[in-house]
């Protein structure tokens, strides 16, 4: 179970609206616990992906490094990843789930017309074969 | 020694630990350390066949170790190891 803050999904959504058409990515910083996780913190980030971003998102490495750092000097995690699919739904796809990493939440927003339309968070597996839908609780 | 910073969310298996300083000549040496010391390491980092996972990136310093020498790469001391997962998608391809 994930459960956003209101500022951080204020961010994602106007981070998500502000890059439609193309796809956005951010991660979110939080805490975790046996629960489940709490994200206070969303960062844009830039979609480092070298081609058409219409369909397609990559995290720069750099400002991932960047973002554990500034995680770590709040006292908090990189509980997850966001990301948005402009005009489609929120699924987790095959290139998001091959692309993915066991250790977060991948949070993925629909937008429709340039719309918030509907969100999902996905808990990928260790060999990126499968990926569970977890609830996701946002407060708006 | 070399020291890896550990990513936030592997932090629970370090017992908390930010930055752990373990021996080793190269980034192999030094990340067998690491999940010889915490074994709940170990999955996180290493499929099956004991190869570093497809998602797992080294970093020495601020270089992707798989455009220098990978596991072979030397390390010495003062240098600093990052561990950045590789995450992209594309929303093509419903499963
Ligand atoms: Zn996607």
């Amino acid at each position: 179970m994930i459960r956003i803050e209101k500022e951080a999904w204020q961010t994602m959504l106007q981070h998500a609206k502000a890059t439609y058409p193309r796809e956005c990515c951010g991660a979110l910083l939080g805490t975790a616990d046996a629960r489940g996780r709490h994200v206070v913190i969303a960062r844009p980030m830039r979609n480092a992906y070298d081609g058409p971003q219409q369909d397609s998102y990559q995290l720069d490495p750099t400002e991932q490094l960047a973002v554990e750092k500034e995680a770590r000097a709040l006292g908090l995690s990189v509980v997850g990843i966001f990301h948005s699919h402009p005009d489609c739904d929120a699924y987790f796809s095959k290139r998001d789930l091959e692309n993915s990493c066991p250790w977060y939440s991948f949070v993925v927003l629909s937008i429709k017309a340039g719309e918030f339309d509907h969100a999902k968070s996905f808990l990928p597996n260790f060999d990126q074969t499968a990926a569970e839908q977890e609830p996701l609780e946002y407060m708006v | 020694m070399p020291k890896v910073i550990i990513p936030t969310p592997l932090r629970p298996f370090t017992n908390q630990q930010d930055a752990v300083e373990l021996p080793g000549s190269n980034v192999g040496e030094v990340l067998q350390a690491l999940t010889t010391q915490y074994a709940e390491l170990r999955k996180h980092l290493y499929n099956d066949e004991g190869k570093l996972r497809s998602f797992v990136n080294i970093y020495l310093n601020e270089e992707d170790i798989r455009y220098l020498d990978k596991e072979k790469t030397a390390v010495k001391e003062g240098d600093t190891l990052s561990i950045v997962p590789s995450i992209a998608g594309g929303l093509a391809w419903p499963l």
